[in-house]
């Protein structure tokens, strides 16, 4: 799977001074959930930046400072612990992260939990709660 | 108290226990019989080839006449009280009661090693579950697939107006995961059956002629025509010599019902009426006769307690592979009207009808001084649907049913929990 251009959309300060829609910042590397959620998220109004690795996508995360990471666990290389535990310990520690894990991995979210996560979801997901959870990030929206 | 008793104290008991003459016993292990005396009340030490030769004379293992013989068995006990929370007053008594009752100590013993290894058994089968990568990732394939086929197919059913390019993606991307989820299932259900080949060490013998029974079909056409002398080279391939000998039982059984109504006639029977005056009356070996011999029937016998001793299921209508049976089946109601036969139009949860013929019958011999064991039998035959037809289902554990008060469990396809609420009930019939 390609990435796609993290320079589709500037900083959130940035977009926020013009006005424009808030931004996320999609890591999964399984293409067809990435490509129905980047779909989902579009259509409600956001500009979705989809990336397929822990080391692209943490270091557009913190050249670029979406206003939500939504963050699959199970990636190559960087695993989405470690994209999660980069972001706490980043110059933007408070950005939100929605997280995504196989159903059942009671372990998954103690971990994710114990690394400061904002929300969390199993797969497979509703859409609209989906939806609903990354809206609820992002007040403003 | 002395920790242990004295080696010469053991072989003058063990001597005095089998009847025999201090000279005769140091005679026969070449020994004066003054020595054997002094040995005896522990004034002359005694150990290596002499006590083995003691040990021969008075036909005992070696280890028995040792004095680590009880202090070894009264500390395993002594661990055993410890780890179950036994106060110390409890734990020094442990000595005693090796020497007092040493075969139920060694019983004790060995029962508390057995759940310990079961323990470990059941540990390793949880860890191997959980752990396991190959599981892991072929549920992590599973998963992802099904998360792609929801989340599309939600999209597509709730975007009635979709640019052309999306919806050609997502036909794609559904085409792909259906594809990607069906072979996923496929590599799940092999690797269960996988474990389930290498997990018969694991087993329960019951569980094994279980498996052994399903394998065949339950059906063994070498004990139709030379009846049980066919059972030794059938019960060959189980191992367990446990599992062999409760098989060799079932089948003696089996053998005895086909010598009392031949295959022929069973086969050339429609329905067990037409069974019960070959069978002389006897309408429970009708229902296992025809549950044996007809591939298209189930059949399930059940104890007093309702334990299923014997589960052939019928194509469409599954059983379950561990645990209790549907409350609601004829079975369990058989039971509480012995020789009486219960027939009963029954529906499956898939909307399939069923016919079931069930009958209660005591087992062994009649005595005045207590009640009989009973034996419930069931067989289970394909019918029409019908309006009257008692819903049922294949066992609380697997049973889809959400709204069945005779519910004792939740069910692990769909969790319903009806009728496990004593307190409040419903107002909902059953089921």
């Amino acid at each position: 799977m390609r990435n796609s251009d993290a320079s589709d959309f500037a900083t959130s300060q940035e977009a926020s001074a013009h006005g424009a829609a808030p931004s996320v910042l999609l890591i999964e590397d399984e293409p067809n959930i990435a490509t129905a959620i980047a779909f989902l998220l579009q259509r409600d109004g956001w500009r979705v930046s989809t990336h397929c690795d822990g080391a692209t996508a943490l270091d557009a995360v913190l050249r670029h400072v979406p206003d939500v990471v939504v963050l699959d666990v199970m990636l190559p290389g960087k695993s989405g612990f470690d994209v999660l535990a980069a972001i706490r310990g980043s110059d933007r520690p408070d950005l939100p992260v929605l997280m995504l894990t196989a159903k059942g991995q009671t372990k998954d979210r103690e971990r994710a939990e114990a690394l400061g996560v904002s929300t969390f979801m199993t797969k497979p997901f509703s859409n609209q709660e989906l939806l609903t959870r990354v809206r609820a990030l992002v007040p403003s929206h | 108290m002395k920790a242990t008793l004295p080696t010469g104290t053991r072989i003058r008991e063990r001597r005095l226990a089998a009847g025999l003459r201090q000279s005769a016993v140091a005679q026969a292990a070449g020994i004066s019989a003054s020595y054997l005396n002094l040995i005896e009340h522990n004034r002359r030490p005694i150990g290596g080839a002499l006590l083995n030769r003691l040990a021969d004379v008075l036909e005992v293992d070696q280890a028995v006449l040792s004095e680590e013989h009880d202090s070894g068995l009264a500390e395993a006990l002594r661990a055993i009280g410890a780890a179950r929370g036994l106060s110390e007053d409890r734990l020094a008594e442990t000595l005693d009661l090796v020497r007092r009752t040493p075969d139920w100590a060694r019983l004790i013993a060995d029962q508390a090693e057995a759940l310990e290894a079961q323990a470990r058994t059941i540990e390793a089968l949880s860890d191997r579950l959980t752990h396991d990568p190959s599981l892991a990732d072929a549920m992590h394939e599973l998963l992802s697939a099904v998360s792609v086929v929801r989340s599309t197919a939600s999209i597509l059913a709730q975007t009635p107006e979709i640019d052309s390019n999306w919806l050609g993606r997502f036909h794609k991307n559904l085409d792909a995961d259906s594809r990607r989820l069906a072979d996923g299932a496929e590599a799940v259900v092999s690797y269960l059956d996988q474990a389930a080949e290498e997990g018969d060490a694991q087993l329960l013998p019951s569980e094994v002629v279980a498996r052994f029974l399903d394998r065949h079909r339950h059906a063994f056409p070498a004990l139709e025509a030379d009846g049980a002398a066919a059972i030794p080279d059938l019960v060959a391939e189980l191992t367990d010599p446990r599992a062999r000998l409760l098989a060799t039982e079932m089948l003696q059984a089996d053998a005895a019902d086909a010598a009392r109504l031949p295959r022929d006639v069973v086969a050339a029977a429609e329905a067990p009426e037409q069974l019960a005056r070959a069978s002389g009356g006897d309408l429970a070996l009708v229902l296992r006769r025809l549950g044996v011999v007809d591939p298209g029937r189930g059949l399930v016998i059940c104890d007093a307690a309702g334990a299923l001793i014997r589960r052939k299921p019928a194509a469409g209508f599954p059983l379950p592979i561990m645990g209790a049976g549907c409350p609601l089946w004829p079975l369990f109601g058989a039971l509480s009207q012995p020789g009486r036969a219960v027939v009963a139009p029954l529906e499956t949860p898939d909307g399939a009808g069923w016919l079931a013929h069930a009958i209660a019958e005591p087992v062994g011999v009649a005595r005045f001084d207590r009640p009989p064991s009973l034996r419930a039998t069931m067989l289970i035959t394909r019918a029409t649907a019908t309006d009257q037809a008692q819903p049922i289902g294949p066992g609380c554990r697997v049973c889809p049913r959400t709204d069945c008060e005779a519910r004792r469990e939740p069910s692990v396809i769909t969790g319903a929990v009806m009728g496990l609420d004593m307190a409040g009930g419903s107002e909902d019939t059953a089921p």
